[in-house]
């Protein structure tokens, strides 16, 4: 099976941070895959996602996504590649466009810039917007403009963007965690069963354990930088994910003090 | 908040100063100033009625003031825009937009009275240096609109499109742009407001427009039509902000 992800000691700091957000993280996805990077805030989940998307530079290991090594040392955006999608937490729509320009957005990096610049989809681009938005369950929302939908409509839109530009490796950023839970089983339904319809890789974070258990068959547990645990979803037990939220214990005597 | 302590003292002193100052060297008779409400009563009696029959004077002046507010605002845009980037945090480093912030705020500074003054000394009498300075004018305002409203997109969705793989004209267009245009809209419009009702005075100074009728007939004592003009100018103004609060409803 062709390999979609893969990282050899990978560790990142932001800059201006004491701590490191990634620590010597290793793992291998394969092509096809549905993983969940489960952690609770603050454990490198977003940074993990923004540097497979190419958004970050500066840091040291081996990464390389479909098949290509990321480069440290390149600007972002190192890797503007039209085959890897991202899905964001808050959406990330432009809320005064309709959601077919949404949609159609996602193919501005399949098109030639003058092409993308003139404003001229080929008849194309709008049969696999169009399909997007079908497969999204939004066809009736096309013409209205973002700013009127609900979240989970919003969310819908941004998936259907995220399909239109054919990704072959779809990212997530707590594509959830602004929804209601009826809402959010229904998003990553969708997005789950996008990817395996169409034979990509899902990569989505979550800090809801029992989201990530229903919906990924492969949950890697993150938490301060570093990978806790990675193992296939009917392997994971409790201890784990309790392991995983254990609050950090305090030093004797701080909390009296803290109250004097 | 009183004034406290020395401080406050010293402010009180400096007031009573300044007030006294103003009195002392102000030449105002005190029988002028109590004769001046009957003279005013008279000189309102003679703007009544206002005279009619200046309606033509009315209309050229006014279309005059129009087309300088008109090709002053277009002047500003275009000074604008590129100042308005170059004034915007998001896109130069601060050692560009610090001195052009800087710039925006000194031209602010200068009344647009001023201004026309000195372009009438340049270039001469008529709407041609009203033009200029409501241009120059605006700019200081209207730049720093724009910068703002350039800073003010939501990052989100240009990160967004950066990740589909658009460049950076193709985000400008689809992510900025979309963002920014209703504020750079209701700005401009806003701005157009300010210039129309400050290039109605600037003919008083030569730059143009139904101002230069006003000081005309004052001088020749033609009151009554002075008068018409005036009340054509309030008509004007009022008529401008009612266009406004449509056009700003549109916009929202
Ligand atoms: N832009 C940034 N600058 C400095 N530190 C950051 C930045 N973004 C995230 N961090 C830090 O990196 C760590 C990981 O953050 P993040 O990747 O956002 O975690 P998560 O998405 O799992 O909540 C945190 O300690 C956070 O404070
Ligand atoms: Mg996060």
């Amino acid at each position: 099976m062709s390999t979609a992800i893969e990282i050899d000691d990978l560790s990142f700091a932001h800059t201006g941070a004491d701590l490191p957000a990634l620590e010597r993280v290793s793992f291998r996805i394969s092509a096809g895959e549905s993983v969940a990077l489960l952690g609770p805030s603050g454990a490198g989940k977003t940074t993990l996602l923004a540097l497979l998307d190419g958004r970050l530079q500066g840091w040291s290991g081996r990464v390389s996504v479909l098949g290509a090594p990321l480069d440290p040392d390149r600007p972002p955006p190192s890797a503007r590649r039209p085959d890897t999608g991202f899905v964001f937490q808050e959406f990330a729509l432009v809320e005064r466009s309709t959601v077919l320009r949404n949609v159609l957005n996602g193919r501005l990096g399949r098109m030639s810039p003058l092409r993308a610049l003139m404003g001229s989809p080929t008849k194309h681009d709008l049969e696999i917007a169009r399909t997007a938005l079908a497969d999204c369950g939004i066809s009736d929302l096309a013409e209205r403009r973002v700013d009127s939908l609900s979240g989970g409509q919003r969310q819908r839109v941004a998936i259907a963007r995220c399909l239109a530009q054919e990704p072959r490796l779809i990212l997530a950023d707590e594509p959830v965690s602004n929804l209601d839970p009826a809402r959010a089983c229904e998003i990553l339904a969708l997005l789950t069963g996008a990817a395996r319809a169409r034979g990509a890789t899902a990569l989505f974070s979550s800090h809801q354990p029992d989201l990530a258990r229903r919906f990924a068959q492969r949950i890697i547990g993150m938490r301060d930088g570093r990978i806790v645990f990675d193992v296939p979803t009917s392997e994971l037990n409790d201890n784990a994910t309790a392991e995983l939220y254990r609050e950090v214990e305090p030093s004797p005597g701080i909390g009296l003090r803290a109250v004097s | 908040m009183a004034f406290r302590g020395f401080g406050g003292f010293a402010t009180s002193g400096l007031i009573a100063t300044a007030i006294l100052w103003s009195f002392a060297t102000t030449d105002v008779e005190f029988s002028r100033l109590l004769s001046a409400g009957p003279r005013i009563a008279d000189f309102l009696g003679r703007m009544f009625p206002p005279d009619p029959t200046v309606m033509a004077e009315i209309k050229k002046g006014s279309a005059e003031t129009l087309r300088i507010a008109i090709l002053g605002t277009l002047g500003a845009v275009i000074l604008s825009v590129p100042l308005g980037i170059l004034a915007s945090e998001t896109m130069v480093s601060p050692a560009v937009f610090r001195p052009i912030r800087t710039l925006l705020a000194f031209i602010r500074a200068i009344p647009l009275i001023l201004v026309a003054m000195l372009m009438v000394g340049a270039v001469g009498l008529g709407p041609l240096p009203g033009i200029i300075a409501v241009a120059f004018h605006a700019t200081g305002m209207l730049a720093k609109f724009y910068a703002e409203a350039i800073d003010g997109v939501s990052r989100a969705p240009i990160a967004a499109l950066e990740s589909a793989g658009a460049g950076p004209l193709v985000r400008l267009r689809y992510a900025i742009w979309p963002q920014m245009a209703p504020v750079v809209a209701r700005d401009t419009i806003f701005r157009f407001e300010l210039n129309l009702r400050e290039s109605l005075i600037l003919g008083i100074v030569g730059a143009g427009g139904i101002g230069f009728y006003i000081q005309t007939y004052v001088r020749s004592f033609q009151y009554d039509k002075a008068a018409s003009v005036t009340i054509a100018v309030v008509v004007m103004v009022i008529a401008i902000e009612a266009i406004n609060v449509a056009l700003r409803r549109r916009f929202a």
